[in-house]
């Protein structure tokens, strides 16, 4: 693909049709035609009748149709990219993060920082892990490369803070050991797919 | 290239591969020519600076009109052959290879502190393997700690390497393969001893199997970034990198296929003097005190630019510039010149690993310069060479190396040298005036006085009689001996009339560079100003003084190396205080940074007048080295004029030898948590009757003026009544210990507090 190309984002065959949406005015006499037209045609009043029914609605019959954020919070598709969490074993409550370092690595804006240690048992883990949410631009990169399934994107979408730069650490993140039973699979971006099982090949063992 | 594979080397040969035409020389390797001329071949266990292991296969090629596939790290090039590297074939075998390689290696690049960096990796990709096809039984293989490396024998590829550099370079000889099929490994006959050289046969490991355990799971290999440099804690000034993340130096990595480094340099980096603010206050009084300062005394481990700076302010205000070490070195050196004619020794270490004997004198090489100690051992190993240790000490990690030790009286070095000459120009045509001092040696006397026989000597000539190059070692116990120039003319004679490469080891990091770039002075006068070196006004790299100083990790700057070279170092911490050029700036001498000095450094001393930043700093694929730049050697006038040999008072009873272990050579290496050692007076069992001490004890003795505290330990390996005491602990004081090295002492035991 030559430069030119690539650069034209607009490369689909377009087959769109077009709706017919009349003439618009244009003379000054037309416009002032249509504004006494609409106002004097009683439409605004067929809106207001429909927010009545609503309202009274809610009022006496208890069917809301808004949420009452920020008490309420409307469910959110798993596939949305909102501030990580880390994720443990389910069995042994360790961290899954192994600190392979992929997802430093391939973090396109370059927020995550991580340090790792060689731990008693003579193993690599994660001592420390923060996300610099200043930056970070939600692109589940890190999801999707982290092999352990360890670093995902949750459900918290507020990100409003004070300061441009929020960092999170790893326990902010981490599944607090005590919710472990609540620790929801994570089913976005780079999660493992439906039929990953016929996907794996197992590796040959001599027993 | 190494020298060591070309033994015939000289005849021209031409050779096509792949097609394309390659002149070389004949003695060398079709892998090497390849390399030469930027022809890949596939190497697992190739290592260019050892002999070739050949134990991997991935290397073969074909040569037309030889059956089956021929190893080319091993085989010999011949005139006209024609080499093909890749075929479907080769590729399928080593596509087998590599499916060997693999089998039961655990998937842990994840976590493995080689991952990006691994040679199995590549090559695992390389060939296209994206599965691992076959398995064999497996065991529990659990990693050992050795202390400095940590080996983990599941990841081990038994490539030869580690094993190989441990014997051939390093010379600590640990490493040994133990063979069993799938249980092969590699085991550590000397772990009780910690060998931090094992440091060197982890570097070239190319799996994750033998890592530097202190560097072990703390980052990703490609996180860090290379900082390329020197080692300054020796004048070997090896190659290396500061690898460094968030400005911490997590380990040092050198060029493995071409150099090696020392425990010290491998790990002792933790030394930058750290926080450090600009203190005006204090930076006023520095200049002032700069100003009124009748001598400045520092310790030679700066580089050429500061040296170069500090001369400057000589040539300002007229201050004395003292530097024991260095000043001793320089005087030997004009000494030694005023009989050879060069202002520099002659040799280099790449000519001792090529020797077939070795004397060493003067010098407790293995502790003293290591990298002297490997180019022996290179040699030993290489070409069965023969070495001649001349020491008052025995040294054990010596033993495997050293054909012959000859032991002499501490302070009868005059003596010793002068016998050695004798020995070593009597066939020779030398100068009447020359023959006449020789022939004037009452060697009776003299070989009483050093105690080593005329026999000893007769040894050491025949043992030389089939060999072809040879090399002298000449260590610090001699530059600071009362009778050095002396010394250093009789030496001088053998560069003068016989083909020895001699080596005068300089005695601490840059005192080489010191020495030809300061005037240097005998004395101090008060009010002296102090550089890393105690004064009434200190300034301290090591967060000690009375204004900070940036360490040589912190400066841009050069050194010169033992084998004549001025290479480069380079920023790998960083560094918020005063600096040696800004007091001279506030003195009026200006440059904006330290290495605007670095063109002007003195051509009549060798010096090309390069700027820093056109400094290379570099190996090419065969191994020449292209670091800064070589001195260039000088015409100096000569004058054969010889005194007669002095009779010493000797060195009777208890001495002690100030002598730091090998990977301590200054206050810098102390400041390193990652280098373990104790610092303590260390006896044989004799001394500690002569001394009556016993192990264990608390005694305080002094030298130069100086005041030790030390435990006293007795070596069973050691002999004789001579003691080793450390003096790289001594911080400011350090610089100030250096006169001859071996001193009678008064000991006075400490009383033991009972508790
Ligand atoms: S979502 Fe994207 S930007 Fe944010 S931390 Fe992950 S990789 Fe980096
Ligand atoms: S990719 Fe996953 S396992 Fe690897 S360091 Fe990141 S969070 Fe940990
Ligand atoms: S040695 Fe290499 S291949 Fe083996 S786990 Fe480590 S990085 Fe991976
Ligand atoms: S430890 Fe490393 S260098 Fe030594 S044999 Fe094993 S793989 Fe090779
Ligand atoms: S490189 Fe030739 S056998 Fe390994």
């Amino acid at each position: 693909m030559s430069l030119e190309q690539f650069k034209n984002r607009n490369v689909g065959v377009q087959s769109y049709k077009t709706l017919d949406v009349g003439t618009p005015p244009k003379t000054g006499m037309e416009k002032f035609t249509q504004v006494v037209k609409r106002s004097v045609k009683g439409e605004l009043f067929v809106g207001l009748g429909v927010v009545m029914k609503r309202m009274l609605e809610a009022l006496f019959k208890n069917d809301m149709h808004t949420v009452k954020y920020p008490f309420e919070k409307m469910p959110i598709s798993p596939r949305y990219r909102a501030i990580h969490e880390m994720l443990r074993l389910l069995e042994s409550g360790n961290y899954r993060c192994i600190g392979c370092g992929l997802c430093e690595k391939i973090c396109i804006s370059n927020c995550i920082s991580m340090e790792t240690r060689y731990d008693e048992n003579q193993r690599k883990e994660v001592s420390e892990y923060t996300i610099n949410f200043g930056r970070c631009i939600f692109c589940g990169y890190c999801a999707e490369v982290c092999p352990e399934l360890a670093i995902v994107h949750g459900q918290r979408y507020e990100t409003a803070s004070e300061q441009r730069a929020g960092f999170s650490l790893f326990e902010d993140m981490l599944t607090p050991i005590d919710q472990l039973n609540l620790q929801q699979e994570f089913d976005g971006f780079g999660a493992v797919s439906p039929n990953a099982d016929d996907n794996i090949k197992q590796t040959p063992l001599a027993y | 290239m190494c020298t060591h594979n070309s033994i015939n080397s000289g005849k021209e040969i031409t050779l096509t591969i792949d097609g394309k035409v390659c002149k070389s020389t004949f003695g060398k390797t079709i892998l090497e020519i390849a390399r030469e001329n930027d022809i890949y071949i596939p190497t697992m266990c190739y290592l260019t600076k050892v002999k070739s292991i050949a134990s991997c296969r991935m290397c073969i090629v074909n040569v037309d009109g030889v059956d089956g596939a021929i190893l080319s790290c091993q085989e010999r090039a011949t005139d006209g052959a024609v080499v093909t590297t890749n075929s479907e074939d080769l590729y399928a075998e080593r596509q087998s290879i590599m499916k060997l390689y693999n089998v039961n290696h655990p998937l842990e690049c994840g976590v493995c502190d080689k991952s990006g960096e691994c040679e199995l990796q590549n090559k695992t990709m390389e060939f296209g393997l994206a599965e691992q096809p076959f398995t064999a039984r497996d065991q529990s293989r659990p990693v050992e700690n050795w202390g400095y490396v940590s080996y983990d024998p599941a990841l081990c590829i038994m490539c030869e390497k580690c094993v190989r550099v441990s014997t051939e370079i390093t010379g600590d000889e640990a490493l040994q393969l133990q063979f069993g099929g799938y249980s092969s490994k590699i085991v550590n006959t000397q772990i009780d001893k910690n060998y931090s050289t094992l440091g060197e046969a982890a570097s070239v490991c190319p799996v994750g199997a033998l890592v530097d355990t202190n560097f072990k799971y703390t980052t990703n290999a490609w996180e860090l970034s290379k900082i390329p440099s020197a080692c300054h804690h020796c004048s070997a000034g090896c190659q290396m990198n500061y690898e460094v993340k968030n400005d911490t130096i997590y380990r040092i990595t050198n060029n493995f296929e071409f150099t090696s480094l020392c425990g010290a340099g491998r790990y002792g980096f933790d030394y930058a003097n750290k926080g450090v603010t600009k203190d005006s206050e204090a930076f006023n009084r520095a200049v002032e005190a700069m100003k009124s300062a009748k001598s400045i005394i520092f310790s030679s481990q700066i580089s050429n630019e500061e040296a170069y700076i500090l001369q400057k302010i000589k040539e300002l205000t007229g201050a004395k510039l003292i530097s024991n070490e260095a000043r001793a070195y320089q005087k030997f050196m004009q000494a030694y010149s005023s009989v050879t004619g060069k202002h520099l020794y002659n040799g280099n270490l790449k000519a001792i690993s090529n020797s077939t004997a070795i004397i060493v004198l003067g010098s407790r090489v293995n502790d003293d310069a290591p990298m002297v100690k490997y180019h022996i051992n290179m040699a030993s190993k290489w070409n069965r060479a023969r070495v001649a240790y001349m020491h008052p000490i025995e040294d054990v990690e010596m033993k495997n190396l050293v054909t012959q030790f000859m032991k002499y009286e501490a302070g009868s070095e005059e003596g010793v040298s002068a016998l050695l000459v004798d020995t070593l120009l009597k066939d020779i045509d030398v100068p009447k005036d020359v023959r006449a001092f020789l022939d004037d040696l009452d060697i009776g006397n003299l070989s009483a006085g050093s105690n080593i026989g005329e026999e000893e000597f007769e040894l050491l000539k025949k043992s030389m009689i089939k060999k072809r190059d040879f090399s002298l070692v000449i260590g610090a116990d001699l530059y600071t001996h009362p009778r050095a120039t002396q010394i250093a003319k009789i030496i001088a004679l053998v560069e003068k009339y016989t083909n020895f490469n001699v080596v005068c080891i300089p005695p601490s990091s840059n005192a080489m560079g010191v020495s030809l770039i300061c005037d240097l002075d005998d004395e101090a006068d008060e009010y002296s100003v102090g550089y890393n070196a105690k004064a009434n006004f200190t300034l301290s790299a090591l967060g000690d003084g009375d204004l900070d100083m940036p360490a040589l990790n912190q400066q841009e700057g050069t050194m010169v190396t033992i084998d004549k070279r001025l290479v480069p170092m380079n920023v790998a911490q960083p560094y918020g205080g005063y600096i040696l050029n800004d007091i001279a700036n506030a003195m009026g001498i200006g440059a904006r940074y330290t290495i605007d000095y670095t063109k002007s450094l003195p051509l009549e001393k060798g010096f090309r007048g390069v700027e820093f930043d056109a400094l290379d700093d570099y190996f090419t694929a065969t191994g020449d080295e292209k670091r800064g730049y070589l001195l260039e050697l000088h015409e100096t006038p000569t004058e054969d004029n010889f005194e007669e040999i002095e009779e010493l008072d000797g060195f009777d009873g208890a001495v002690i030898y100030n002598c730091n272990p090998k990977d301590q050579f200054s206050p810098f290496t102390n400041l390193c948590s990652t280098i373990k050692d104790e610092s303590k007076l260390v006896g044989s069992s004799q001394f500690a009757i002569v001394t009556k001490l016993q192990d264990g004890d608390s005694v305080s003795f002094t030298v130069n003026g100086i005041e030790f505290k030390r435990l006293f330990r007795i070596e069973p390996s050691m002999k004789g009544t001579i003691a080793i005491n450390p003096i790289y602990d001594m911080g400011l004081s350090t610089p100030l210990v250096s006169y001859y090295r071996f001193n009678k002492v008064q000991i006075i035991k400490e009383e033991k507090k009972e508790d």
